[in-house]
């Protein structure tokens, strides 16, 4: 009988271990659904290998389309003059340079204006990566951990909110876009302050969901964050509506609306630590503390 | 450690391939999964258990740099695996219609599970979804079809100069 079973044990052994498998990729998916201590320490190691091949393939990239776009610029002079080509090419590189100068001297200028403006608790990074998937909408930025980087704190740019942090490493995180389906903000609308949720919509486009009917909203309105959602501080421009549908029945209405930033043109975003927490009510807590000491 | 270490290696280095040089492109309805190409892959060269672990390596590489929090790419990849292991006896693959048919049906194959999983576990309304099946998911399944003839190529020679053998089902001809 032993021998029987040992030998249908043999029969199926490629079949139980296929199942046995996929059973294991499902106990990692519950383990992420979860957020067990043991996975994000996986995702982390993972992260930390990776990502520093992710920035440097980031770079060469970056330096390799200013590098070509330079080439077909420089093609189209040689067919005109072949004895001013090197002259053009020398001048032309100098501009280039220039103007990728002048150029990053502004953006960075806006981001410091803002960042003064805004919250002395922020923390700028760079992206160094997107979503492998089409489905999803992801960033990868080269701060994390080590720079104070926590999940769920808010990022934003200049332009607006950009999403919050998903998953951190000790010297990267990933951000998830507000664009993901997966993404809600708690927010307003600037003018009406008629209150509700962002929800991510993929491709550069978001949806006001739990948006009253009774609420009056027009093309154009402009919607901020409400700061309720305790990550977002309050009245960060989140995106524009472009479209209102009263349309059928029900409670709520139908809103879509266009990001303020351009998701696909990320390069630098901010990364706040912490919401700005009003000051006196902690010193009198302080004080009050010192007292009952006494 | 040699038949173990390439596969993680090429693995990680398309997931990089995916995440910078493909997502610079202005058009990213077209980007091809290079990963999904090369678990396809997988199935043809290493046998069902190291490589439905490799499979999902594949997938949690995947998930790891996506704002998909389930992880669902490390259940559908080993599945998209064995389903290929199954498949590879019964399907000529030589040339490059029907590599491409190969990889373009797993491609809508593995869109249809995750949009199926996204709209049952992350409660994401399946009418805000079925329209991605055309914009998104045709595109991306076509492109991915159309770089496998060349990625399938590739891989063939790596995979004969690093293990000096003929892959079983792709080389053996009659």
């Amino acid at each position: 009988m032993r021998a029987r079973d040992f030998f249908l044990f043999r029969e199926y052994s490629l079949l139980i271990s296929i199942i046995l498998l996929l059973l294991f990729a499902l106990v990692l998916m519950s383990l992420r659904a979860k957020q067990r201590k043991g996975v994000e320490y996986v995702d982390a190691l993972l992260m930390e290998f990776c990502s520093p091949f992710q920035k440097a393939s980031h770079l060469v990239i970056k330096t390799v389309q200013g590098t070509f776009q330079q080439y077909v610029f420089l093609g189209d002079l040689q067919k005109e003059n072949r004895a001013l080509k090197k002259r053009i090419a020398e001048l032309q590189e100098e501009n280039h340079r220039i103007r990728e100068i002048e150029l990053a001297n502004e953006r960075l200028r806006k981001l410091l204006s803002f960042r003064e403006k805004n919250s002395p608790t922020m923390v700028g990074a760079e992206v160094i990566g997107r979503d492998p998937s089409s489905w999803f909408k992801s960033i990868t930025i080269d701060k994390g951990q080590r720079d104070g980087v926590k999940k769920g704190m808010a990022v934003i740019s200049p332009a607006g909110v950009i999403g919050q942090i998903l998953k951190t490493a000790p010297d990267y995180a990933t951000v998830l876009l507000i664009t993901d389906y997966n993404s809600a903000i708690d927010s307003i609308v600037e003018r009406t302050r008629a209150k509700a949720i962002v929800e991510g919509k993929g491709e550069n486009r978001c949806q006001l969901k739990y948006l009253l009917r009774s609420e009056e909203v027009a093309l154009g309105d402009v919607v901020v964050t409400s700061g309720s959602s305790g990550n977002f501080p309050k009245g960060l421009m989140v995106g524009e509506i472009k479209k209102v549908d009263k349309k059928g029945h029900g409670v709520f209405q139908f809103a879509e609306l266009v990001p303020s930033a351009d998701m696909t043109q990320l390069e630098e975003v901010f990364v706040i630590m912490e919401p700005p927490l009003p000051t006196e009510p902690l010193e009198e807590k302080g004080k009050k503390g010192k007292k009952t000491k006494k | 450690m040699k038949r173990v270490a390439p596969p993680l290696l090429v693995g990680i280095f398309f997931l990089i391939l995916q995440t910078t040089l493909l997502s610079s492109f202005p058009i990213q309805r077209f980007r091809p999964d290079l990963l999904l190409i090369f678990t396809l892959y997988l199935a043809y060269l290493f046998p069902p258990i190291f490589g439905g672990i490799l499979a999902i390596f594949m997938g949690y590489l995947m998930d790891l740099f996506s704002g998909n929090a389930l992880g669902f790419y490390t259940f559908s990849r080993p599945l998209v695996f064995f389903a290929a292991q199954f498949f590879k006896e019964r399907f000529y693959l030589e040339g490059f219609s029907s590599q491409f048919l190969f990889a373009f049906t797993f491609g809508l194959l593995e869109g249809i599970l995750i949009l199926m999983l996204m709209s049952t576990l992350q409660a994401v309304s399946f009418l805000n979804l079925y329209p991605l099946f055309f914009t998104f998911l045709l595109p991306q399944s076509f492109s991915t079809g159309l770089v496998t003839p060349l990625l399938f190529l590739l891989f063939q020679k790596g995979s004969s100069h690093l293990f000096r053998q003929p892959e079983k089902g792709m080389k053996e001809k009659v």
